[in-house]
């Protein structure tokens, strides 16, 4: 595996090398080919609608659009790779977290004036595309967690998290071995779910415009302490277990729509509903997805703005997002089709309702995994008290983020 | 023959003695180095270049997007002494070498008995090699997803077995002291390529030594210690020496141990206690946007090793006795 990692590293080194000698080879008979990265297809039935999207596409337009796919999990490598290359793709899936990043040096191109029409879009999903009130990308999809109860232990999901803690206790008194929930952990995972209990007390994680950490303050020592006065009554060691909420081992966990599936088809007798997140002062959550941007160095811009518009329109975006996993956010597309996603979807769309995108800046994906993650952890493990944690990690970063607030 | 263009030149006289021929020296150069050229061009292209590349990078701020600045050693002052911007890094060292002390030892314990199994048994030893040697040709992401069912704190083989012997079942991945004694005896599980290579070792043993001793008493406790471990020092001192270069770079185990899959980030277990060093630099190289401060700690593990590697050229015993 090391040896995977240094020859990744080669092999970029070595292009990043190579392309300086390369030039520019763009021919007239390129000029019609748009090329199109996004992740592995989910299952073979979303092959056939992204297949069906493209040829569409490609009839309509008179051109032809390469799709290359690439598994979610070497995605970023790879893109990061090209890039040092200069082999970018005309247009691409992007993280979240990472248009932050791609925007502000310049490796992404900035949506040109009147493409879309801002409203077509849910707000919250088009803000994670969105650095210094400048658009990057469209949204292809977003998705949110939301909580998952087995109804033989808990026939009625908790509102609250007066209601959440009760509703834990009482399961795991009923049966010791039962765990109330599957608490999340302090890791990356365990992160990105936090700011939405974080939102539920009213709070927010910072705040960009005046450079401000507000993440120690009450909503987010609350939101931790929540987790770690769950712990007694959902214990690590029941938890831990693969799968345990499926196994019926834990009366609730926190997840994503991908996991409604998931657990239909490999656990079709557990009896499970979903149901908003538990808040404290209000409805919130958090907000995860594909955004889809162009490359600044790719061809063809014109047709790869008019591509994602196209993936992004009423007419396809349901079908777009349903097979990405997660829920169309052209808010047209939505309102019509919000019917046939079934019950267990309801949730998930009241969730993105109340959305809170991650904070933009290109360091965000440091500071979750390395200072958030194992601040949630050491209040967890109850090394020291969520204040403290939250105290320290703030101070963190402060540091980084060289802010003073 | 060589070419009677040049056979025919005076000037160059052969030496007396040598029946070298004027002109077929710079020749056999050439076809020398015809025949070594592809391994060459690949050691330049793939190996050298790229590692001269990653050098300038760690002198750079590099993001694998912006051009690189260079920003002097700067990488390395902070990687060391900055832990603002890298507060894991001396955890991620201590994760590493703590790794090292329990994984290498207990590989080639585990390696040599085996070994020792198998070169003892008269029938099915090749069934049993071909057994034991199974860990190391499994897939990575297999090996993890087995092992992480095995440490199952509700499920798991390890605790029923423990349970046999009334010691209570652990939380083996999720409990931060327990973390790298797991890892190691996944390491320790996957000693295959050790084995065989002791396995050779032991064969290389003259049975003579062994029938001399077994003709002046020595009992098979004493015919190991005083026969069987010098003997195969040179080969303990192989496996140990590169046993170390590779636990030190471990990665893909503790990768897939604690990613779960999905596309979830790796941010090396229960409070890092199983975040090691190259995973530590992977994270920066691709997922924090440092290939520069990634590259810096690439080089500073390189001269780790360089230098525990002296250390053990220095003071182990590698002759047989």
């Amino acid at each position: 595996m090391i040896r995977r990692v240094t020859g990744a590293a080669a092999g970029m080194a070595l292009l990043a090398g190579l392309v300086a000698c390369g030039g520019d080879n763009g021919t007239a008979s390129e000029a019609t080919t748009l090329t199109y990265w996004m992740f592995q297809d989910r299952t073979p039935q979303a092959g056939e609608v992204v297949e069906k999207l493209r040829t569409d596409f490609e009839k309509a337009n008179n051109v032809t659009v390469k799709i290359v796919k690439i598994p979610k999990d070497d995605y970023n490598t790879k893109l990061g790779s090209a890039v040092a290359a200069g082999t970018v793709p005309d247009v691409g899936i992007l993280d979240q977290p990472l248009v932050a990043r791609y925007a502000l040096d310049g490796t992404v191109s900035e949506m040109p004036a009147g493409t879309v029409d801002e409203k077509t879009y849910y707000a919250g999903a088009l803000n994670t595309n969105k650095v210094n009130d400048k658009i990057y990308g469209l949204p292809l999809d977003h998705t949110a967690v939301a909580l998952f109860h087995n109804k033989k232990l808990v026939p009625t999901p908790p509102k609250t998290w007066d209601e959440l803690k009760q509703t834990a206790a009482k399961v795991h008194q009923d049966d010791p071995k039962i765990a109330g929930m599957v608490v999340p952990k302090g890791d990356g995972y365990g992160g990105w779910m936090w700011p939405g209990f974080l939102a539920g007390a009213g709070g927010s994680l910072v705040d960009e415009k005046d450079k401000k950490i507000l993440f120690d303050q009450q909503p987010g020592v609350d939101a931790l302490q929540l987790w770690v006065d769950l712990l007694p009554s959902s214990p690590r060691a029941i938890t831990d277990s693969d799968k345990a909420f499926e196994n019926g081992l834990a009366g609730m966990m926190i997840s994503g729509p991908w996991d409604v599936a998931n657990i239909k088809e490999q656990f079709p007798d557990l009896e499970f509903g979903t149901a908003p997140l538990p808040y404290k002062t209000e409805p919130a959550g958090n907000i995860g997805g594909e955004n889809a941007v162009v490359f600044s160095k790719g061809k063809n811009p014109e047709l790869a703005w008019k591509w994602l518009t196209f993936l992004t329109n009423a007419d396809n975006n349901t079908a777009l997002a349903q097979a990405l996993g997660g829920f169309p956010t052209n808010v047209a597309a939505a309102e019509r089709d919000a019917a046939t996603f079934g019950p267990d979807q309801a949730a998930f769309l009241e969730q993105l309702k109340v959305a809170h995108a991650r904070p933009a800046l290109p360091e965000w994906i440091q500071i979750n995994d390395e200072i958030i993650a194992p601040a949630i952890e050491s209040a967890l493990s109850g090394k020291v008290t969520s204040q403290q944690a939250l105290t320290e990690a703030a101070t963190k970063t402060r540091a980084l983020l060289g802010w003073n607030g | 023959m060589a070419s009677p263009v040049l056979a025919d030149k005076p000037a160059v006289t052969p030496l007396p003695g040598r029946r070298r021929r004027p002109g077929s020296g710079r020749r056999d150069h050439v076809i020398g180095w015809l025949l070594i050229a592809p391994a060459v061009i690949y050691f330049v292209i793939f190996l050298l270049y790229p590692a001269l590349a990653a050098l300038y990078y760690s002198f750079t701020d590099w993001n694998l997007r912006s051009a690189p600045n260079w920003v002097g050693p700067a990488n390395y002052f902070d990687l060391l002494f900055d832990d603002v911007r890298y507060p894991h890094f001396w955890k991620s060292i201590r994760v590493t070498l703590q790794y090292t002390l329990i994984a290498v030892p207990l590989t080639l314990v585990t390696a040599l008995a085996q070994a020792l199994l198998i070169n003892t048994i008269r029938r099915g030893s090749n069934l049993f090699r071909l057994l034991l040697f199974l860990p190391v040709v499994t897939a990575e992401a297999a090996v993890g997803a087995i092992w992480r069912w095995l440490y199952d704190p509700q499920y798991g083989l390890v605790n029923s077995f423990l349970g046999l012997f009334g010691i209570p079942g652990q939380n083996w991945l999720n409990t931060p002291e327990l973390v790298i004694p797991a890892l190691s005896f996944i390491a320790a599980w996957q000693c295959g390529i050790s084995m065989i290579i002791y396995l050779a070792g032991l064969k290389g043993i003259p049975d003579s030594i062994r029938e001399a001793a077994i003709i002046d008493g020595a009992g098979p406790v004493q015919r190991f210690r005083r026969i069987v471990v010098p003997m195969l020092r040179p080969t303990t001192f192989y496996l140990l020496v590169t046993g170390v270069i590779a636990a030190l770079q471990v990665f893909g185990l503790v990768y897939v141990i604690f990613s779960g899959g999905g596309g979830r980030s790796v941010t090396g277990g229960p409070e890092q206690s199983g975040l090691t060093y190259v995973l530590h630099l992977y994270l920066f190289a691709f997922r924090y946007d440092a290939m520069g401060a990634a590259c810096a700690m690439s080089f500073i593990l390189f001269l780790f090793i360089m230098i525990i590697t002296a250390l053990q050229f220095r003071f182990v015993k590698q002759e047989a006795s």
